[in-house]
C-alpha cells in the first residue's frame, strides 16, 4: 500500500512538473514587461544624457543619481515586497510566497550592491571619499548585510519548511531597516542630501521627469526579474523533489 | 566625466551579467528537470512493465 501510495505520488509529482515540457515561449506578461523595460531603459538613457539639463554645481557626474536613486529604490522595494510575502508565507503556508521571497530577497541584495556602488562613485565627486560612516550610507550597508544574511541562510538551510520559517521572520524583521533608511537625513544630521522630489521648485521640471522615467523604468525590470527568479526558485524545488524520489 | 562613466558601466555592465546570470541559470534547471522527469518516467515504465 505504501509503495503503492509512493508511484502514485511520483506520476503526481511528473504530471505537475510536465508543465516545463511545454513548447518554450515567453507569456505574455514576461514579454510585455521585458519590452516594455528594454524601452525605458532606452528611453531613459536619452532623457538623462540628452534631455536633463547639467548640473550647475557638480556638473555632469550629477548625472549618476538618475540611475542611483531608481537603484536604491529597487533596492527598498525589494525589502518592501520580500516583507509582505513573508507574511503571506507564515499565514498560508504555501511554498509559492517562499518562491517570491527567495525571488525579492536576491534582487534586494543585486540592487543594494549596485546601489552602494554607484553612490560611492558619486560620493567621490561630491564629497570626495568613496566612504563615510554617514547613517543613510550605514543603513544602506545593514540592508545589505541583511539581504545576504538571508541568502546564507537559505543556501545553508536548504529548500525545507524550516529554512522557509527562518527566512520569513528574517525577511520581516529585515523591513525595520527601511524606514531608517528613508528618514536618516532627517532623524540625523548627515552628508547625504535629503529627498528633492516633491518640494516645490526644488529640482527642474526636466530632471523630475528624467527621475520618473527611470523610476517606472526599474519598477518594470523588477517585476520583470521577478517573475523570471520565482519561476526559476520554482523550478528547482521541483527539480529536487523529482530527484529525491529518483534517488 | 570618468566617474560618471565608470558609475553607468558599472551599473550596466553588473546588470547584464545578472540578467545573463539568470538566464544560463533557467537554461539549467529546465535542462536537469527535464532529465529527472526522464530518469521518472523511465522508473514508472519499469514499474508497469
Amino acid at each position: 500500500m505504501a509503495l503503492a501510495n509512493r508511484e502514485t505520488k511520483i506520476e503526481s509529482q511528473t504530471a505537475s512538473a510536465g508543465t516545463s515540457k511545454r513548447p518554450p515561449g515567453l507569456p505574455i506578461i514576461t514579454l510585455t514587461l521585458g519590452t516594455l523595460s528594454f524601452i525605458g531603459m532606452m528611453v531613459s538613457i536619452w532623457a538623462i544624457f540628452l534631455y536633463a539639463p547639467t548640473d550647475a554645481i557638480q556638473g555632469q557626474p550629477q548625472r549618476i543619481f538618475y540611475f542611483h536613486v531608481p537603484i536604491a529604490w529597487i533596492a527598498m522595494l525589494a525589502s518592501g515586497v520580500l516583507a509582505v510575502v513573508s507574511v503571506v508565507y507564515l499565514w498560508k503556508k504555501d511554498e509559492r510566497w517562499d518562491y517570491a521571497a527567495r525571488a525579492a530577497a536576491e534582487l534586494g541584495a543585486v540592487f543594494t550592491t549596485l546601489a552602494l556602488i554607484t553612490g560611492s562613485i558619486w560620493g567621490r565627486t561630491t564629497w570626495g571619499t568613496w566612504w563615510t560612516w554617514d547613517p543613510k550610507l550605514t543603513a544602506t550597508l545593514v540592508l545589505w548585510f541583511i539581504y545576504i544574511g538571508y541568502l546564507m541562510l537559505r543556501n545553508y538551510m536548504g529548500r525545507t519548511p524550516a529554512s522557509a520559517r527562518a527566512a520569513a521572520v528574517l525577511g520581516i524583521i529585515s523591513f525595520v531597516d527601511i524606514p531608517i533608511i528613508y528618514e536618516a537625513v532627517s532623524w540625523w544630521r548627515g552628508l547625504h542630501p535629503s529627498a528633492q522630489v516633491g518640494v516645490a521648485g526644488a529640482l527642474p521640471p526636466e530632471v523630475v521627469l528624467t527621475l520618473m522615467i527611470s523610476l517606472s523604468t526599474f519598477t518594470l525590470l523588477f517585476a520583470f526579474l521577478m517573475i523570471q527568479l520565482y519561476n526559476l526558485q520554482k523550478m528547482q524545488t521541483q527539480a529536487q523533489r523529482l530527484r529525491a524520489i529518483v534517488e | 566625466m570618468t566617474y560618471l562613466v565608470a558609475a553607468y558601466a558599472i551599473a550596466w555592465a553588473g546588470l547584464f551579467a545578472y540578467l545573463a546570470v539568470i538566464a544560463l541559470r533557467l537554461r539549467g534547471v529546465r535542462t536537469e528537470l527535464a532529465a529527472v522527469e526522464e530518469l521518472v518516467r523511465e522508473k514508472t515504465e519499469k514499474r508497469d512493465s
